[in-house]
């Protein structure tokens, strides 16, 4: 659901955001006795949170990329100030068997280039739990399924998420589903089946896929010898039907493996030819990722994950379309004419303006907690490296949680790469970003 | 004796011979007893029931006084089963970990899936770590051996069963008449001491169970940081063993 209502949402969450942000001073708890009224933790039918932030991104464009050129060639710039408020409301409601949740999130934010600003409804799912081994949901629902922290090959019903920050939250979609789980005793010691059905029809999920489709998911899990295995399966006419598995298990006490493997059929796939055309072809395609997660004495914890996109594009596809833009923007340049560039605007919607499109990737994050004896700061650093054309997005950030309920976040953000290659070619070519955070 | 009359002088020295050595041997028996895996038993079962229900409030204290407060709701069944639902503050509130053995996972409600953890991590910094936060029954994750007893403690030395528990060796005091621990030296393999923890202040959670309701910690490695865990609430309660799996962890609120 997105509304975009103009000024009245963007007054009304400047305004909101800004309430809650003022009244609710950082707060570290001053020291005294020890207390604890446990009366205060009552369970309660009705249970409201969510989160106000503000963000202010200063961003300095790449004036010669590909994308800066398509998004920018009638309107040049080299940097972008960007303002944004947000309030994301969480609401649960519980009585006996049922429970609801939903999850609204609000966004709008200032920049040079105009005051965009939407609201969309995460969630808003009714459970029935009769049983600890029976849930069934229906409503608007978020899946994310794998074990993979940047990636996700086997989530074939999750939404895209964005691997600078997999940890923030996503739209769902509308499904209704069956939760079923199995304790047992032995070297098998967890079993439990989720299946979905997901409809895609006209003004529900019309982004999944196909129209007018009613598609099934399905998870089966087990933790057997101290692994977690999952096997899913995806089958439906709205996208091809896909085959995965995945598994996650602790080496050592400080020391975690994960990986998945997924199979697609049929994925059409649009690829720009070698004369200039756009062609669609259809394959199946493997991707898979391996991840570990190591933490040393030292508290520093290192994830590493290669990912491999079997329907990706190759270094030369991706090359292909970057110097057709090159060559648009010499077009308009000596005359005028951006027919070029409509073509790339339109190439670009079918897949080669999506975020991490090539074949092959490495995922890095390195963060320390606490160093030198400060309590809940955390620096860390990301780098996601084309591993095809050795283009990368480097992100150092500092992360600061020690006044109750409030997160405050520093990133820097640093692209680069040869010309014509992924990151290279992306608009930006640093961010500086600033975000305070309020939970509520 | 009374059986002077009706016995043969050789058949009276072998009966009070046997009679003084199962004397003696009755008299030995209560100290035997007193192995270290025995006295680990005693602990586990005196600190809390095989399967309950506890809120806990957690504190991380910084060297300038200043704290920062957690409050969880936790559930446990047997001896390796754990789950610890954050209540407070509102920034982790929804948050849920779960402890099944020797592995360990993390739910955060905007993830949307269950994580694995190290024992090693700690989910809410400070000084306890997760495998403090997830503790099972110390006997199910140590052998031990009594070094010294004294006429009011014993001093336990123990030794984990496999090199996946957080803390390869413990140094545990016990206080003979409570038997429930004063204090635990935490060691890594390396011999490094880690933290202590110190148990404190005895009360009556009712059933039966008088225990620490304070447990206090502090470590070389965080100079002048302390972290204190309040326990107020501790009740059996008979759970399902499917509420101890990933699938579950989004609903544990639902125990309450």
């Amino acid at each position: 659901m997105k509304i975009n209502s103009g000024w009245i949402v963007r007054n009304s969450l400047f305004f909101c955001t800004s309430l809650v942000l003022f009244f609710f001073p950082f707060s570290a708890m001053a020291a005294g006795e020890y207390s604890f009224d446990v009366e205060e933790f009552e369970p309660k039918s009705f249970e409201w949170g969510g989160y106000a932030e503000i963000k202010f991104e200063y961003i300095h464009l790449n004036t010669d990329s590909a994308f800066y050129r398509l998004n920018f060639h009638q309107d040049p710039r080299s940097t972008i100030d960007r303002y944004t408020g947000a309030l994301q409301l969480e609401v649960s409601y519980k009585k006996g068997i049922t429970a609801f949740n939903g999850v609204l999130r609000s966004e709008a934010a200032q920049d040079d280039i105009g005051w965009p600003d939407r609201a969309d409804l995460y969630e808003a799912n009714l459970s029935l739990k009769p049983t600890p081994f029976v849930t069934v949901d229906i409503g608007k629902k978020v899946f994310k399924w794998g074990k993979g922290y940047a990636w996700n090959p086997v989530g074939f019903i999750d939404r895209s998420k964005d691997p600078n920050n997999p940890e923030e939250a996503l739209e769902g979609y509308y499904s209704a589903g069956v939760d079923l789980i199995k304790s047992l005793d032995g070297s098998l010691q967890t079993i439990a089946l989720t299946t979905v059905a997901l409809p895609v029809w006209q003004d529900v999920n019309e982004n999944f896929g196909e129209r007018n489709h009613v598609n099934l998911a399905s998870k089966f899990y087990m933790l057997y010898r101290d692994t977690d295995i999952d096997f899913v399966i995806f089958s439906g006419d709205s996208r091809s039907a896909r085959y995965g598995v995945d598994f996650s298990r602790n080496l050592a006490e400080n020391f975690e493996i994960h990986g998945e493997f997924a199979y697609f059929t049929n994925l059409k796939q649009n690829c720009l030819s070698e004369i200039g055309t756009l062609t669609q072809e259809e394959h199946s395609a493997n991707r898979y990722l391996l991840g570990l997660r190591y933490l040393t004495k030292s508290d520093i914890t290192t994830i590493i994950e290669y990912y491999h996109n079997g329907a990706g594009f190759s270094k030369s596809e991706l090359e292909r379309f970057y110097r057709l833009v090159a060559d648009a923007n010499t077009q308009l340049l000596n005359t005028g004419t951006d027919t070029l560039f409509q073509k790339a605007e339109n190439i670009s919607t079918t897949g080669y303006g999506s975020p991490q499109v090539g074949r092959n990737y490495l995922y890095l994050k390195i963060s320390q907690k606490d160093p030198f004896d400060i309590l809940y700061f955390t620096p860390g650093i990301i780098a996601i490296v084309n591993l095809e054309d050795r283009s990368f997005s480097i992100s150092p950030e500092m992360l600061y949680t020690g006044f109750t309920n409030w997160g405050i976040r520093l990133r820097y953000t640093l692209l680069g790469g040869d010309d014509f290659t992924e990151f290279q070619e992306k608009q930006n070519e640093n961010k500086l970003e600033f975000r305070v955070r309020y939970y509520f | 004796m009374i059986y002077g009359k009706f016995l043969s002088k050789p058949l009276k020295i072998t009966f009070n011979f046997l009679i003084q050595i199962t004397l003696v041997m009755l008299w030995l028996i209560p100290t035997a007893a007193f192995d270290g895996n025995e006295i680990l038993l005693q602990v586990d079962r005196n600190l809390q029931p095989e399967s309950y229900e506890m809120y806990r409030k957690l504190i991380n204290v910084e060297p300038d006084g200043s704290k920062k407060e957690y409050v969880l709701y936790t559930v446990k069944k047997g001896q390796d089963k754990m789950v610890a639902l954050f209540l407070s503050p509102a920034s982790e509130k929804g948050r849920a970990t779960l402890r099944l053995g020797d592995n360990m996972w993390l739910y955060i409600p905007s993830v949307g899936k269950p994580l694995r953890i190290t024992s090693l991590q700690s989910v809410v910094g400070g000084v306890f770590n997760n495998s403090d936060i997830l503790r099972l029954d110390y006997s199910a994750e140590y052998n031990a051996t009594m070094v010294e007893e004294t006429a009011d403690k014993f001093a336990l030395d123990c030794k984990a069963k496999t090199a996946t528990v957080a803390y390869d060796r413990l140094k545990m005091v016990v206080d003979k008449e409570t038997m429930v621990p004063l204090t635990i030296e935490c060691y890594a393999a390396s011999g490094m001491l880690i933290k202590i923890l110190y148990y404190k202040e005895i009360k009556d959670f009712g059933d039966n169970l008088r225990r620490p309701s304070v447990l206090e910690t502090d470590s070389p490695l965080y100079k002048g940081y302390k972290s204190v865990m309040i326990y107020a609430k501790i009740d059996k309660k008979d759970l399902a063993d499917e509420v101890f799996t990933l699938n579950y962890l989004p609903r544990v609120d639902e125990l309450r």
